[in-house]
């Protein structure tokens, strides 16, 4: 029985503890979180409701043909096929979609802008989905399984800040990092480089080989995408391997960087109806909306990393994917960045080998790296060595009130965009950086501390007890001088405000 | 606009504040004229260079501009001369005012190297200082401020401040850069300022320092700038944050709302609104900078700009080339800087354009290397990778 370790099992591993839960789990803290170990047997019911993966996908184009924007062309190159995939209307929203003289396009109102529209189109979208994010992570029960699902969602990012992929984060991050979160690193990987979330948000459905049938034969594309389907995109090829993968400076070349990027030429999306009847679909792991285009891809031989892949069509992707999520240097890169996000921004040497030993001998199966996790003698440190981030700071602190307040809509996003982190809108590929330094900043804590003491005038009243609830969401985190600071106020409201922003109840 | 209201405790706070940062240790500097300010305003959704900065003599512009022409210098709403082609929008008086003064450079007819039509990635691009977008992932401001001399790094906490509620790209990086906006919830309570500067000052060194430097912030706020819009208070702030002599030396400040496809001229225009806040806010700037001023440069700049023809509903659609500023009493100003195109149809680029005939990189670089005395090669390598094209543009500010 240890209410320390439980305070630590719900704070660092969970999203916080709710009031009367560290009693609940301080029996088996360790066991507590083991038991959460295990894949989603259903999903949680507020992600039910949200758009499926083909309407995340389609509500961009759609939004483009329904503001008259070259809805022709937009149409045209869906049916036609070839080259000229869902991410064409990148196209459309530069080029001459623009010049449209009425009110910004066709199919506005006079004095209504393209900006507007996206605006009015996406924005309750986002609202939406973000709201159900916030809800199962204010009231699952298994907040440690919960923090793996936004740990890989940020791992592998997806902005909604790219116009192209402003609907997508929610359904990649319920495809890829909700289904894959205790499975394979190796089926997570092929899972995101198959979805088309990552496929759009990085560009490789615009890459073509040098020398594939299309490369060679330009007069097939349809003439709006001869100017722009010009080669090889490197942009997912890279980030693969500086981000998701190996790691940046971790021996990789610009040729080994070019060499994927030509593997994975012909990777892409699922066309509208009347396309793509020569595409192939992308097997295990793989999104059912993914479809290789063996007439974009790059024939030959290529070598990646010192290693010759030979395999005809996504064969050879396939392969080098699962070479490169075996690589040394990505059990390194991943033990880092998972030690860094549960134990401390400068991760323990100790801990880092004890996480990448389990990855690499047990073929990056991540069930077992993270009861690993569990197990690092350094995660239970009393001391707090990590400061939450903004969303995480807001789930926990509704955790500890109960449930209280609802934070919903508008309010929630300017709330976290204030505070310096809105959701699926990290400014790149590289998603949020996982240090305090990012979070700390005057600013960001000035809007916390406004939050906590209007949110606690809202919550408390005469038969709040500041101190129960700071000390039910801590237990012996909480310091002698925090309760000093709670009981010495002079109201139950500015205890709870107190509590909120005291630096136990920041860190974790 | 001002998130505190100014009383005595406010006060109080402010100066426990001030107290707890004079106790950390301080390399001693010399504060004086030779502490250079760089401001750049960013304005979100491409400005209209032809209103803003009309170019009356060429002679195809009033045709070309259709019923957007501003009207000659002298006539009723006419342009403010400038040099007798170029001219200022009548909103702009304080700014030509300044020109006037020899505190004003208008580059015409300049662009970014993004040739495409995107807000988002043409922001995008002006950010992150690479040639494209998304081409790298933080900002030449932030990259630049590694470069500073030393002279300008000691003794300084924060080397840049970015007005705005989430640091822009722009000002993201490796560089200690703060920030602050106004807000939508109530300051909080003084007392609870004052408790939790006591349990932070006892426990969470780290949160001491952030909440004395927002206290110390917030309370420079107080009694911001009456009158004008949240342009103008940010501006203001701006130069309160600046006129410190430990204060930040570099400020990033955005405003929105310069996508003007209709009606941007007239009564009820946006453009006019817009372009007289600019000049509001160049004003609480300057007067907030006081004997600061002489050593700062204001780089004005935009994402892309306008179409030269009037569209359907009397505005304009995304162009290329527009126009920029340089302002300030650090900058040898009284000039226009532009290779002028010309309106002609044959002139234009894309047959709908002003044509890019400058990169605003070359006046970036300048005010980094010969205003904020940034070295060359660290502005090459880091700041702007890949701008050899672009060199940066000489004799623009007074040494």
């Amino acid at each position: 029985m240890s209410l320390q370790d439980a305070a630590i099992a719900a704070n660092r591993f969970g999203l916080g503890a709710r009031p009367g839960e560290l009693r609940t789990i301080a029996g088996d803290p360790r066991g507590w979180l083991r038991a959460q170990l295990t894949p989603e047997a259903d999903l949680p019911a507020p992600l039910k409701t949200l758009p499926s993966t083909e309407d995340d996908i389609a509500a961009f184009p759609r939004w483009i043909a329904s503001i008259g924007l070259n809805a022709g062309s937009v149409a045209k190159l869906y049916q036609k096929g070839g080259a000229a995939s869902a991410g064409m209307t990148d196209t459309m929203m530069k080029g001459s979609a623009h010049d449209a003289a009425k009110g910004g396009a066709p199919g506005l109102p006079p004095g209504v802008s393209i900006e507007q529209s996206f605006v009015k189109t996406f924005g309750p979208r986002y609202v939406t989905a973000l709201q159900a994010r916030m809800q199962v992570a204010t009231t699952t029960d298994r907040p440690y399984f919960e923090r793996l699902v936004h740990f890989w969602s940020n791992h592998f990012t997806v902005s909604s800040a790219k116009p192209s992929s402003v609907a997508m984060p929610p359904s990649f991050e319920r495809d890829v990092c909700r289904a894959h979160a205790v499975g394979k690193f190796r089926g997570m990987l092929r899972a995101s480089c198959k979805h088309p979330a990552m496929l759009v948000y990085l560009d490789n459905y615009l890459s073509i080989g040098p020398n594939s049938y299309v490369a060679k034969h330009p007069e097939v594309l349809p003439a709006e995408a001869r100017g722009y389907l010009n080669g090889l995109n490197e942009n997912l090829a890279r980030e693969i391997l500086e981000l998701h993968t190996l790691g940046v400076r971790s021996g990789y070349t610009q040729a080994d960087v070019t060499s994927l990027a030509r593997i994975i030429t012909g990777w892409g999306v699922k066309r509208g109806k009347g396309g793509g009847q020569f595409d192939e679909t992308g097997g295990a792991d793989a999104s059912p909306l993914f479809r290789f285009n063996n007439y974009l891809h790059e024939p030959g031989t290529q070598t990646l990393l010192g290693k010759t892949y030979n395999q005809l069509g996504q064969e050879q992707g396939d392969a080098a994917l699962r070479d490169i999520a075996a690589h040394p240097a990505t059990a390194s890169h991943i033990a880092t960045k998972l030690v860094r996000h549960f134990v401390a921004d400068d991760p323990p040497p100790s801990a880092l080998e004890a996480i990448a030993r389990v990855f690499r001998d047990t073929d990056g199966d991540l069930h077992a790296v993270c009861l690993a996790l569990i197990d690092l003698p350094e995660a239970w440190s009393p001391s707090a060595m990590k400061f939450k981030p903004p969303e995480d700071y807001l789930i926990s602190a509704v955790r500890a009130m109960d449930g209280k307040p609802q934070l919903t809509g508008y309010q929630l996003t300017a709330l976290l965009d204030r505070m310096g982190q809105k959701p699926w809108y990290a400014a790149g590929p590289n998603g949020w950086a996982d240090v305090e330094g990012e979070w700390i900043g005057p600013d960001p804590i000035w809007k916390r501390i406004e939050w906590a003491d209007a949110v606690a005038k809202g919550v408390a009243n005469a038969k709040v007890d500041p101190a129960a609830i700071a000390y039910e969401a801590l237990g012996p985190a909480l310091t002698p001088a925090s309760t000093d600071a709670i009981r010495r106020a002079e109201s139950p409201a500015q205890g709870l405000a107190i509590f909120l922003v005291s630096p136990e109840f920041q860190r974790r | 606009m001002s998130i505190l209201a100014p009383n005595r405790r406010n006060l109080l706070i402010g100066a426990a504040g001030m107290a707890g940062a004079s106790a950390l240790p301080r390399i001693a500097f010399a504060a004086g004229p030779t502490d250079k300010r760089l401001v750049i305003v960013l304005l979100r959704g491409a400005m209209d260079g032809l209103s803003a900065a009309p170019a009356f003599g060429d002679p195809d512009y009033e045709r070309a501009r259709g019923g957007l022409a501003t009207p000659r210098p002298g006539s009723e709403g006419g342009a403010l001369d400038l040099n007798g082609y170029f001219g200022l929008s009548p909103a702009l008086a304080g700014m030509h005012a300044r020109y006037g003064k020899g505190e004003v450079i208008l580059f015409h007819a300049i662009a970014s190297p993004y040739r495409d039509r995107s807000h988002f990635d043409g922001q995008n691009l002006i950010e992150n200082g690479s040639d494209q977008p998304y081409g790298l992932a933080d900002g030449w401001a932030n990259r630049a401020l590694l470069g500073l001399p030393e002279r300008l790094k000691s003794g300084r906490g924060d080397l840049g401040v970015a007005l705005a509620p989430s640091t822009p790209l722009m000002m993201r990086g490796p560089a200690r850069v703060t920030s602050w906006s106004p807000s939508i919830l109530p300051a909080p309570a003084p007392d609870l300022l004052t408790r939790l500067k006591g349990l932070y000052d006892e426990s969470d060194p780290r949160l001491a320092r952030a909440l004395s430097a927002a206290v110390t912030a917030n309370a420079a706020q107080v009694g911001g700038a009456g009158g004008g819009g949240a342009f103008t208070a940010l501006m203001a702030a701006a130069a309160r944050f600046m006129k410190a002599p430990d204060g930040p030396c570099l400020a990033m400040v955005e405003s929105n709302g310069w996508d003007t496809h209709a009606n941007q001229l007239g009564p009820f225009g946006v453009l006019p609104r817009n372009l007289a806040e600019l000049d509001r806010g160049l004003g609480a700037l300057g007067e907030g900078l006081g004997d600061v001023w002489p050593s700062t440069a204001v780089l004005v700049m935009t994402e892309f700009g306008r179409t030269v023809a009037m569209n359907g509903t009397r505005g304009t659609d995304h162009g290329t080339a527009g126009a920029a500023f340089l302002i300030g009493g650090a900058v040898k100003g009284g000039r226009v800087l532009a290779d002028w195109p010309g309106l002609s149809s044959g002139a234009l680029f894309a047959g709908r354009d002003l044509k890019p005939t400058a990169d605003l990189r070359s006046v970036a670089k300048a005010a980094l290397r010969d205003h904020m005395g940034i070295d060359p090669g660290h502005i090459d390598r880091a700041v702007f990778p890949g701008s050899a094209a672009a060199p940066a543009m000489e004799g623009l500010f007074r040494t």
